[in-house]
């Protein structure tokens, strides 16, 4: 039986690289990422206009004055995808901090007393077995959709597989004798928990905050294409899309491959890195 | 199968609205309107206004049948609008003293004051029967109208048959499918061929897929942004919808707004060149007064108009300020019309440059019907008669419903209304509907309260397969219901 990370992926640690090229390949891949995040963070620093509309520019093609090509309302694409992108970056940002920390939250609680863990295995459990996309639906629409229905519909789902991982990190911490030796000292259930519960689980946590937000992303898109995400004329790339199923229809083929071209060189992005993440963090991937 | 949209939330119940702007398919009406817009008898055969314009005598042709076999009988008419008078629905007939039937098949209607506009109801009120009409009936309709009902799902198809007790011949289909899917289902529907005619939106119109060509049709159908007339002062409706908003209440803003839109460019933006600038409710209809419009896209004169009412960019941010108050409000259309959405945002665009921040904002029909007493909305409205005129600004009708909205009220406009329905025939009425336009001193056009700033007369744009052949036009009115079914018994297939 394999078992598999909170994004899905083999942990048995077959196709082991040796750990001095993973660091590498973890430094390389976050220097891009995170290059990448926040060049599309700072957008909206740019004078650029993404709500702009101009009745004579209607439907251009890409050329030097627009290079992304201009939609049905004269909107320029670029500045559209660029703003687009940047709106995904927060809501994959806060999506996946909140997931995140309660993932974190859950982990650490289970480790207090037995019925805890119970209540929390449930908890996961049913979280997991659940389908997927219908929950984020249910939990965005109950929260009114728009940025705030996203993110929680992406967070509050997002959960559980990490926090699977990280409860079984936080009770082999638990057994430990350094934390043992901590509780005979008479020290509390939050100052072990500040002081090696946490700092243990770092690395699983950025790993799973990184690999959780590309997901957050084509959620994102995704409930925004079928009308639950943001307002309709704002820029995100799920509305853009959508849009584009008219242009399309005009032959106008840029209006979907940049902003989609966009969208999966983010989510790429994240992704690697984020498995990149989780392999250094993982103690027996590497073991040459 | 027919894409057209339009499917009513309340059914097919013409007492309760449906088939409002004339043709509700599965009910006869007493008159119909023809390709040109004239009056003709549909169950009718004569009909007469009294000397004291009270009392309507209309004689019923004796063939009419329902739906189900049953004769249609003055019994039935007089019961439909009694009902429709009692049951305050968006059929407003409240000026209705009783309906008799005087013998089977003659009708009176009594009216409590002269209301001019009162023969709209004999063309869009359709009949329903007496015997059997009770809850349910919306949903299963008997009429005497062309056509009945086969299936209904809500939200999907909407199937009929001709009804084979129709009075006026022949219909060539065995069965005609409605789908409500929205516009881009409806799109790909006319893509994939399974579409025989498709309404699509103006700026998609000109690309139309092969096997169908573009039908324009021209339209008393409007856009304009309503504006909430009356001050926040903390007050709501019953439902807990606040009332009021106190920068467009400024007859300045509205007044600014009204000259500052340049309709052409919206017309060129959200229409792709399908429609014509509106200056008033009632383009270029007999009832219309020009003299109430004013031009737009001057920025510099809407700028004037501000300054002289002391708005004024004092902090230097691009927004003006008047004391407390900024010139900022939020302009609402529904989510789904990307029609709306386009002239929301041109419009914001537009007033940005006279210094006023108007932000867009999509929401669904359930929330703007919260928020329409206290925000500017993008409605739209036409129709065949004058009547609407009178819905949208006489002051009784502040609040109610989806009409005058803004809260607007002028005693004056109220006169001028009220003179025109009791006017003793409809040209003696134009002059006033006209002077409650403007009258020289006020109206509720631009020139005076400005309550409204309308944007845009649409033409209403379809896929048709090269099949199919939709003849005669018609002038089509808002497009709730289906307008462009007006003459669907008429239609033809032309190929094998």
């Amino acid at each position: 039986m394999t078992e598999t990370a909170f994004d899905g992926t083999d942990m048995t640690g077959a196709g082991r690289t040796p750990r001095g090229a993973v660091r590498r390949q973890l430094r390389r891949r976050g220097a891009v990422t995170i290059g990448l995040l926040a060049a599309v963070l700072a957008v909206p620093l740019l004078p650029l206009d993404p709500l702009s509309v101009d009745p004579f520019a209607r439907g251009l093609p890409p050329a030097f004055a627009f290079p992304f090509g201009t939609d049905l309302l004269g909107r320029d694409v670029l500045a559209r995808t660029l703003a687009a992108l940047a709106v995904s970056a927060q809501v994959g940002l806060a999506a996946a901090a909140v997931s995140t920390a309660i993932a974190l939250a859950f982990a650490v609680a289970a480790t207090f007393s037995q019925t805890a863990d119970r209540i929390v295995g449930v908890l996961t459990e049913l979280a997991l077995g659940l389908p997927h996309f219908v929950l984020v639906l249910m939990v965005a629409y109950a929260a009114g959709g728009g940025m705030t229905g996203v993110i929680l519909g992406v967070a509050l789902t997002h959960w559980p597989r990490l926090s699977r991982v990280l409860r079984h990190e936080a009770q082999t911490v638990a057994a430990a004798d350094y934390v043992r030796i901590s509780r005979a000292l008479g020290r509390s259930r939050g100052w072990i928990a500040r002081h090696h519960m946490v700092p243990h689980l770092l690395p699983q946590l950025v790993a799973g905050f990184v690999l959780i937000f590309p997901h957050a992303i084509l959620h994102e898109a995704g409930l925004s294409f079928i009308g639950l995400g943001i307002e309709p004329h704002l820029p995100s790339i799920g509305i853009m899309l959508a849009d584009s199923l008219r242009g399309l229809m005009a032959g106008h083929w840029w209006v979907a491959l940049f902003p989609g071209l966009g969208l999966v060189l983010l989510a790429l992005a994240f992704e690697m890195f984020g498995e990149t993440l989780r392999r250094a963090a993982d103690p027996r991937e590497g073991v040459a | 199968m027919l894409a057209v949209g339009g499917e009513p939330e309340t059914g097919f119940d013409p007492v309760m609205g449906w088939g409002r702007y004339g043709n509700p398919l599965f009910q006869a009406t007493l008159l119909r309107h023809d390709d040109d817009l004239a009056l003709e008898g549909d169950l009718a055969t004569s009909w007469d206004l009294s000397e004291d314009r009270l009392t309507w005598r209309i004689t019923l042709r004796d063939d009419a049948r329902f739906s189900d076999g049953t004769a249609l009988t003055a019994e039935d008419v007089a019961f439909t609008f009694n009902t429709a008078r009692d049951a305050g629905g968006l059929a407003d007939l409240s000026v209705l003293e009783i309906a008799r039937a005087i013998s089977p098949f003659e009708v009176e209607l009594y009216l409590r004051e002269p209301r001019i506009t009162f023969v709209s109801h004999l063309v869009s009120l359709g009949i329903v029967p007496a015997a059997t009409y009770g809850d349910g009936y919306a949903r299963g309709p008997v009429g005497a109208g062309p056509f009945r009902l086969v299936e209904w799902r809500e939200g999907e198809q909407l199937v009929v048959e001709p009804n084979p007790y129709w009075h006026g011949g022949d219909i060539p289909f065995a069965r005609v499918s409605f789908v409500f899917g929205g516009e881009e289902t409806d799109l790909s529907l006319a893509r994939t061929g399974a579409a025989h005619l498709v309404a699509v939106p103006p700026a998609q119109a000109d690309m139309a897929p092969a096997g169908m060509r573009v039908l324009n049709v021209e339209t008393v159908d409007n856009r304009g942004l309503m504006f909430p007339m009356v001050p926040d002062e903390g007050r709501a409706t019953d439902a807990g919808h606040p009332i009021g908003n106190d920068v467009t209440a400024d007859p300045a803003i509205r007044r600014a707004v009204n000259v500052a839109l340049d309709r052409e460019a919206l017309v060129a933006l959200a229409l792709a060149g399908h429609g014509r600038p509106a200056y008033g409710p009632v383009d270029g209809l007999p009832w219309d007064n020009p003299e109430a419009h004013l031009p737009g896209g001057d920025a510099d004169a809407a700028g004037a108009i501000l300054e002289a009412a002391g708005w004024q960019d004092a902090d230097g941010d691009g927004i003006r300020e008047l004391g407390d108050l900024t010139a900022e409000f939020t302009i609402v259309y529904p989510a789904s019309d990307s029609t709306r959405q386009a002239l929301a945002l041109g419009a914001a665009q537009q007033l940005q440059a006279i210094g006023i921040a108007a932000e867009p904002s999509g929401r669904s029909w359930d929330e703007i019907e919260a928020m329409l007493h206290s925000n500017v909305v993008v409605f739209g409205w036409g129709a065949h008669d004058p009547l609407e005129v009178y819905s949208l600004y006489h002051s009784s009708n502040a609040g109610q419903g989806w009409v005058n909205t803004g809260y607007y009220a002028n005693t004056t406009v109220d006169a001028h209304l009220e003179a025109a329905e009791a006017a003793p025939g409809f040209e003696a009425s134009l002059p006033h509907w006209q002077a409650a336009q403007w009258d020289g001193a006020t109206g509720f056009g631009a020139r005076g309260d400005a309550a409204w700033v309308w944007m845009v007369n649409l033409e209403h744009s379809y896929w048709v397969s090269d099949c199919l052949d939709t003849g005669a036009s018609q002038v089509h009115p808002h497009g709730h219901g289906f307008p462009i079914t007006w003459n669907l018994q008429d239609w033809r297939w032309t190929c094998e």
